[in-house]
């Protein structure tokens, strides 16, 4: 093939001309892509991921034009790469340009995001460019306009870009549903192909990419690892009782030599509020730092992100305090060090974030893991272990997500109109809804037009009009609508945040907001700001010079801990139990762990611990199976459940990722006689259900889903006092669907995600098969002990009750009285 | 559904777990924030919350009627949601049942509609009304204004109670303060706020079919 193609020659000509020669797996996919195949790049990065497919259509257009290639021009859109990042777009456009200028193809490379000016979206819509970097959001933006099946009328591939940061997304299920009309569009023509890091289910990752019914999909391994060098820094004192809430500042004067050594230092958090307080501390530590030192997250101001990004890339900066808005993508040449604050809780993400160091192919990555409390340690010994053992996790595909459809039905509605039945074949043969039925079909369909279940003559519900089976928006106002809206998969309403002189600085969370008097201060991007009101959906604000400011915490902040480092944490404990261990971090733990098994015990791999504690709290209950927040949650609620049915009781539930506490204003019925009992799987599916109903899990969920499917109303700009009659909260929301419409599949959705992915049920199910083969420890210890103090500190608590609404209203009169 | 009967300012007020209140000697019922048509305007902007609401509240409204046979209805203000809709019309229908019955509307911020659908409901709306010197305004007043006792609306009050165990309870919740008094919002599809009330004012919180009084 190489030798027929005069398109490899010319690439091939122009690396050799740089003294550059193609990687093994870059050759493979150019090859696949010229036999007309679909798959998935799997490379790291830094090795050339991008040319492997960008290259490819390049050689498959000069072979297909091999006289007039380098001045054929207006040729339409021919390459869509769907990035998950606004940020890399730019980066990558770049490199792509210089390559086509150099190979002298003479296309366009265009970005579509958010930030695109209307005027270039113009210029766009009457002249495609033969490149287009696109969001998952905007690519569902360009399928609501007028006319929009002629914008693909030349496509012929589409490449989604970071698709391992996709997959486990509903932003992901945006691509499959974009992907699905696509080649509707082009039919046998388009070629989809992904780009991803590993992740424990590749092949899966190529089902979700192609659809289950796939047939020629393929994966292409770049078998390149990438040198990673991982040291723990170890406290200088380690504190008895690990306690998260200082955020690992007690820790800072050991990262400043780190960053001292480095050319530039990237330090990852896992909060927005963390970011923010590690940024403050380190140029108080360190005010040499100032103007050397930048913050980057999520809620800053897109502007203010740039041009970090770009400071960055040149070298500007000696160290920035980021959170994952910087795990992806860019290429940082000057970066050598990376910094990781607090447990990142997976093996994947932990790679990732060593890689933004050490960019170039063959450089070692250089990453600190810096613990915020001393149970973490053993996280990292952990993440040392599973990195070794090529353990990394996988990125579970989101399935039957109906307010993502709902929301990508509004929008072919407000563009051209939608035929049920050509959308029905083209959306039951993605992956997230292969298991989708005609009946939730005819629902969601009736959602739009008629808005559920109607009530004749009274109701005046308007959205979508049917014509036979054909289904459309004329009203201008709500198309407008839609438009604004899609795009608004994040988890809460975040209103701006601007000084009164005006200058925008970045965006905050509603309901952090609500909690602040005017005269408060809080931070945001690194200032201190005194707050003053909120009109027309902007949070105005002054500087402010107190000392006490509050950090907003955002609600996205908790990661759960992977269920393969849950294991390996196991291990870790059973290793530093037996005495002989030489883990550095382990070593360190060592008075902590003495601590432990003097007021209570250690558990080895095969017991499962649990304590009882009375203090003037009430009675705690405190299980430690290390299997991650998210299967606490569920297991707490099962475990609440089961003793609430021997005796009316209350409990307050709160849970991290080594275990879980119930808490009661009674003694809790659990014995050594019971126990096994009630970690049994015995009815399991059907207690299971009952349990997370009983909890505000689904509730939580439902937030999502509201904003998602369009039953939050987000306002347009310029017309608030109108509007004001159409606010309403998700939980409200959540309880008028509970009372009036219990079967609406949004509500379903809710439990279900609260149900099967939260607790992921497989991983229960084993995780009590695996204690009902343990032996379970009780021990009643006088104090606190250091496992369970981080439990009872933390402040995000559950409730199950199996008491009668008035008893606990008398009890709760009772002690107040 | 039992009735707590409070005694205050030398009246006799029954509390009832319907949300609302109804007053012996005036043989008045009141209530607040109903929001008819709420979930109708919503529907009619394409968003798609159950239908069936308006008549869920209008039911209760009409046991409550059953139950105490009041001769007027004071509505403490945010009777209707917003602009009219069809719920309105249902209500209009509903209202024939009652037509002798007077309904005496303190207007709130969001009864916005034109006077002549007021009058076609057959609602007389005030901007503040007072009986036995007993003042009803909707927005609850912070001072003494001059008046024996007034009662509002607006705020869909809610109680919060804590306990051992870190056990947190909220419920809506009739408040008593020293000289304004606040009644819980009587639409279902309403939501509501925690209030923070000094600590010897009377609160009876709303507990399913029950009142309790909770401070």
């Amino acid at each position: 093939m190489q030798q027929r193609s005069g398109g490899w020659k010319v690439i091939n000509n122009w690396l050799g001309e740089k003294e550059l020669k193609p990687f093994k797996f870059q050759q493979d996919a150019w090859k696949a892509y010229l036999q007309g195949k679909s798959g998935i790049v799997n490379a790291p990065t830094g090795f050339g991921k991008t040319f492997s497919l960008f290259l490819g259509a390049v050689i498959a257009w000069i072979d297909a034009h091999p006289k007039d290639y380098s001045h054929k021009t207006k040729n339409g859109l021919q390459l869509l790469w769907i990035t998950p990042l606004r940020a890399l777009a730019k980066d990558l456009g770049r490199a792509m340009e210089s390559a086509l200028q150099e190979l002298n193809v003479p296309w366009q490379v265009g970005i579509r995001s958010g930030d695109t000016p209307v005027a270039t979206r113009a210029a766009q819509k009457k002249q495609m460019p033969e490149v287009l970097i696109i969001t998952p959001e905007s690519l569902h933006l360009l399928l609501a306009q007028k006319e929009y099946p002629a914008v693909f009328k030349h496509l012929h591939t589409v490449v989604v870009d970071e698709w391992h940061e996709l997959i486990g997304s509903k932003r992901g299920v945006m691509v499959e549903l974009g992907l699905s009309r696509l080649r509707g569009l082009c039919k046998d023509r388009l070629k989809v192909w992904g780009i991803s890091a590993t992740i424990g289910n590749l092949d899966e990752a190529l089902e979700v990419l192609l659809g289950p019914y796939h047939s020629d999909g393929l994966i292409i391994r770049a078998k390149l690892k990438k040198n990673i060098a991982l040291k723990s820094v170890i406290p200088h004192e380690i504190e008895n009782y690990p306690w998260a809430g200082h955020l690992g500042i007690r820790m800072l004067p050991q990262a400043l030599p780190i960053i001292n050594d480095s050319q530039t230092t990237l330090i990852f958090t896992n909060t927005r509020s963390q970011s923010e307080l590690w940024y403050q501390a380190l140029l108080r530590e360190d005010p040499m730092l100032a103007g050397a030192l930048a913050l980057h997250h999520g809620s800053i101001d897109m502007e203010l992100r740039i041009w970090v990004e770009e400071a960055l890339h040149n070298g500007i900066l000696k160290a920035v305090v980021c959170t994952a808005s910087l795990d992806l993508g860019v290429d940082f040449r000057p970066v050598d060090s990376v910094i990781q604050v607090g447990s990142p809780k997976g093996v994947a993400r932990f790679l990732q974030r060593a890689g933004r160091s050490g960019h170039q192919p063959g450089a070692i990555s250089k990453i600190f893991f810096l613990p915020t409390h001393a149970l973490e340690l053993v996280e990292a010994a952990a993440l040392k272990a599973a990195m070794e053992q090529d353990l990394i996790e996988s990125r579970m595909p989101v399935l039957l997500a109906y307010d993502v459809l709902l929301q990508y039905l509004m929008t072919l509605a407000v563009s051209d109109g939608f035929h049920a039945h050509e959308i029905w074949e083209e959306v039951r043969h993605t992956f997230c809804y292969q298991h989708i039925t005609e009946d939730d079909w005819q629902w969601l369909l009736s959602f739009l037009t008629t808005g559920g279940e109607a009530l004749g003559s009274y109701d005046e519900f308007k959205k979508v009009e049917r014509e036979g089976n054909f289904y459309i928006c004329r009203s201008r106002m709500m198309a407008m609508r839609h438009r604004l809206h899609i795009g608004t998969i994040v988890s809460d309403a975040m209103l701006k945040v601007k000084f009164m002189s005006g200058g925008y600085i970045g965006v905050i969370e509603e309901g952090f907001i609500s909690r602040l008097s005017p005269g408060d201060s809080f931070t945001l991007a690194g200032r201190n700001l005194e707050f003053i009101l909120i009109k027309d959906m902007t949070v105005l604000v002054r500087k402010s010079n107190s000392k006490r400011s509050i950090v907003p915490s955002y609600q996205g902040g908790r990661i759960p801990l992977s269920s393969n480092l849950g294991r390996m944490l196991r291990e870790k404990f059973n290793e530093a139990l037996s005495g002989n261990t030489k883990d550095p971090e382990l070593i360190a733990l060592q008075p902590l762990f003495n601590l432990q098994e003097e007021l209570s015990h250690i558990p080895k791999a095969n017991e499962l611990l649990i304590e009882q504690i009375t203090t003037k709290d009430g009675y705690h209950l405190f299980v430690y199976p290390f299997e991650g927040r998210l299967v606490h949650e569920v297991m707490a609620a099962l475990l609440a459940y089961r003793i609430s049915r021997i005796q009316p009781i209350t409990f307050s539930i709160a849970m991290n990722d080594y275990g879980f506490e119930l808490l009661s204003d009674q003694p809790i019925p659990l014995t050594t006689e019971n126990a096994k009992q009630l970690f049994s799987t015995e009815n399991l599916l059907v207690e299971l259900q009952t349990s997370v109903n009983s909890t505000e899990m689904a509730r939580r969920k439902f937030r999502d889903i509201a904003v998602i499917a369009g039953l939050i109303f987000q306002g347009y700009p310029g017309k608030h006092k109108a509007n004001r009659h159409l606010q309403s909260s998700a939980s409200l929301l959540f309880n008028v669907f509970k009372d009036y419409d219990p079967q609406n599949l949004l509500l379903k959705q809710a439990f279900n995600e609260a149900f099967f992915y939260q607790m992921e049920e497989a991983r229960l199910r084993e995780t009590l098969e695996r204690i009902a083969v343990s032996r379970i420890v009780i021990t009643t210890p006088q104090k606190l002990t250091p496992f369970c103090f981080p439990i009872k500190v933390d402040s995000l608590r559950d409730t199950m009750t199996s008491e009668k609404l008035e008893d606990r209203i008398k009890k709760l009169i009772t002690v107040n009285g | 559904m039992v009735a707590e009967i409070f005694h205050f300012q030398e009246q006799h007020w029954h509390l009832s777990p319907q949300r609302a209140i109804f007053w012996e000697e005036e043989k008045a019922l009141i209530l607040s924030d109903l929001h008819l048509g709420k979930a109708a305007h919503f529907r009619k902007a394409g968003i798609a919350v159950p239908a069936g609401i308006v008549q869920e509240d209008l039911f209760r409204l009409q046991q409550l009627i059953t139950q105490f046979l009041p001769e007027r209805i004071i509505i403490v203000g945010d009777m209707f949601h917003s602009r009219e809709n069809n719920e309105v019309h249902y209500f209009k229908l509903w209202r024939q049942q009652f037509s002798r019955i007077s309904f005496d509307l303190v207007k709130g911020n969001h009864d916005i509609m034109p006077d002549a659908v007021y009058e076609e409901l057959q609602i007389n709306v005030h901007p503040a009304l007072t009986l036995r010197n007993i003042h009803f305004i909707h927005e609850p007043c912070e001072d003494n204004n001059g008046f024996a006792y007034t009662f509002s609306g607006h705020l869909h009050p809610a109680f919060v109670m804590h306990g051992a165990g870190r056990q947190r309870l909220r419920l809506p919740c009739f408040y008593f303060g020293r000289h304004c008094g606040i009644l819980p919002a009587f639409g279902h599809f309403t939501g509501s706020a925690s209030l923070d009330p000094e600590e010897m004012d009377p609160v009876f919180v709303i507990a399913g079919k029950t009142i309790i009084r909770a401070q």
